[in-house]
């Protein structure tokens, strides 16, 4: 079905038909109710992450729902890289021409060698580096040391030629400052942001809600912490921002996109709604001839 | 080798709520127009649930089916309200509207050569297999049912249940309906007399009724299913959230299950 308003978007050397894409593990090519040409209206795919080596994952519960949004601990269980490319690659091949590969490790090192191994696949366009993992030397994650950031970043690039999006963590106390970090070391492109490190209790049982006692928050809850982000980086980084949290409908992405951001990603509404990323595709549209825009870029970052 | 029930394609859709009816107090039992779940949905199957706004409550919850009737495009729900999300679905009206996402996950495995089964049901944990025990009885199968509660009044569907059953056994906290103690006692004097009385034992509801068919199943040597219950993010398989640990590592209940194995399952107390 053809657009009724033109959504291209250029993030730097990366092109989207329309700047609307799922928040990576939220979606996953082999468990998705979209059909093929569904699929292929979104602006990009984005993978969970993928490892070099299978991943378990944490231990039950793993989510917990909150007001406005939920709490989760899955701890990011992948198959690994073998997997990946047998099993994922080539279904994420027939939904979509872009595909993003969000990418994850325990060291620099295992994040090396993963972007050198997707390098050679010519099929994806992005890697997005998930920042929110605890690294093996400190146990902190990668994404809260602007120095370990910006050098894992900076390796990271040295060992691909394909466009690297930098997830950002919004665990700091200024991240306008991890923004400028990511962009100086080489980043293309950064998302803001992953979720909020949170945690809930059984009071009757008096233990945590989550397996991992702590997880992420994300949903309704922390959209406004994410419209202030972006809208903060924005006028300070030359490179463009992927806004993600909270967006449950057109408006909450209209909302990212005049903050800042030149892409939105849609993440746990996709779970209640799975058509929620086409909605809002269809939604941004509409806003654009009703404020006659000729273009997406007319409302990017106006705020 | 690994037996898994053909599936079927979920589809998201809207359904109608038909019935509501209080059964017992703080118990419902709700049903829906949804033709195109109904038709394809099979016993031990599941469907993802809201009747509110995302930004009320923000996700779907998972129910089993408890009566598919695919001629009338209609299933229906039993629940007991927990939380937020039963608690609105409790006060239902027919004519409201629901958004669905069915039907999931894989169903119970019925085997082609089985002649007898037993369903081992505590509680509302009965409201999965009574689809099962159905088709079980519409092919001419026989069906040995032990159902349990902590008292007589939360005995649900036990005269339905009783109707296609062989024999129904009861066991009740309070000994207000059958004998105190654990139904799976029934169950070990009925393969102690005849070993061969039961080829498959499903069961829902309670974790240590499980553990106690595992040790009759170590020495009877029955196949064994049970459907398990997690909290779901998506229900389709996305979101990782719903991990059981089995002898294979995490699966998810959505995906992988909700019914398993019971031998694969680790069930912690």
């Amino acid at each position: 079905m053809p657009e009724k308003f033109d959504l291209k978007i250029k993030l730097g050397s990366l092109s989207l038909k329309n700047p609307v894409m799922p928040a990576s593990g939220t979606f996953d090519i082999r468990d998705t109710i979209l059909n093929k040409s569904q699929l292929n209206r979104l602006g990009a795919v984005v993978t969970k992450s993928i490892s070099l080596e299978k991943r378990t994952g944490n231990p039950g519960p793993r989510i917990w729902e909150t007001e406005c949004g939920m709490l989760n601990a899955v701890g990011i269980p992948s198959k690994g890289w073998e997997e990946f490319q047998e099993k994922e690659l080539p279904l994420l091949k027939e939904a979509n021409d872009t595909i993003i590969v969000s990418m994850v490790g325990r060291t620099e090192e295992d994040f090396c060698h993963l972007a050198g191994k997707l390098d050679e696949i010519d099929a994806i366009s992005a890697l997005e580096i998930n920042l929110s993992c605890p690294n093996l030397n400190d146990g902190l994650h990668f994404g809260i040391n602007k120095k370990i950031m910006a050098e894992l970043i900076y390796h990271i690039k040295q060992n691909t030629q394909k466009t690297v999006i930098a997830k950002l963590s919004p665990n700091v106390s200024d991240i306008t400052e991890m923004a400028q970090a990511a962009e100086q070391a080489g980043a293309d492109i950064i998302t803001i942001a992953n979720t909020l490190v949170g945690m809930a209790i059984d009071i009757e049982q008096q233990k945590p809600r989550l397996g991992n006692k702590v997880g992420g928050l994300s949903g309704p809850a922390i959209r406004p912490i994410v419209v202030r982000m972006v809208w903060e980086t924005s006028k300070v980084v030359k490179i463009p921002i992927i806004g993600v949290g909270g967006i449950t409908c057109t408006e909450d992405a209209l909302e990212i996109l005049l903050a800042g951001a030149s892409a939105v990603q849609i993440g746990a509404a996709n779970f209640s709604n799975p058509l929620i990323m086409l909605d809002i595709i269809n939604g941004i549209g509409d806003y654009l001839a009703r404020k006659k825009c000729s273009s997406l870029r007319d409302i990017i970052g106006v705020v | 080798m690994t037996m898994t029930s053909k599936r079927n394609t979920p589809i998201f859709t809207n359904g109608i709520v038909a019935e509501h009816v209080l059964l017992k107090n703080g118990y419902y039992k709700t049903v829906f127009i949804a033709p195109q779940v109904a038709q394809t949905a099979k016993p031990g199957q599941f469907v993802m649930l809201s009747k509110w706004n995302i930004k009320e409550l923000f996700l779907k919850r998972p129910f089993s089916f408890y009566e598919i009737e695919p001629e009338t495009g209609r299933f229906s729900l039993l629940y007991k309200k927990v939380g937020k999300g039963t608690a609105v679905l409790s006060e239902s009206k027919p004519g409201e509207q629901v958004e669905l996402i069915g039907p999931l996950g894989n169903g119970f495995i019925l085997p082609e050569k089985v002649k007898n089964i037993a369903v081992v049901a505590r509680g509302i944990g009965v409201a999965p297999l009574l689809p099962l025990i159905r088709k079980v009885k519409s092919e001419n199968r026989g069906i040995y049912s032990f159902l349990s509660a902590s008292s007589k009044e939360l005995l649900f569907a036990n005269e339905l249940v009783e109707a296609v059953s062989l024999n129904t056994y009861y066991t009740t906290d309070d000994g207000s309906k059958g004998l105190p103690g654990n139904v799976t006692m029934f169950l070990e004097d009925l393969l102690r007399e005849d070993p061969e009385a039961i080829d498959v034992v499903y069961t829902c509801g309670s974790k240590r009724l499980a553990r106690h068919i595992g040790e009759l199943q170590q020495r009877y040597h029955f196949q064994a299913y049970i459907s398990l219950e997690e909290r779901m993010g998506c229900g389709i398989g996305a979101c990782k959230g719903c991990v059981v640990e089995t002898s294979h590592g995490y699966q998810r209940v959505c995906k992988e299950g909700p019914v398993f194995r019971l031998e694969e399952v680790v069930l912690n107390a």
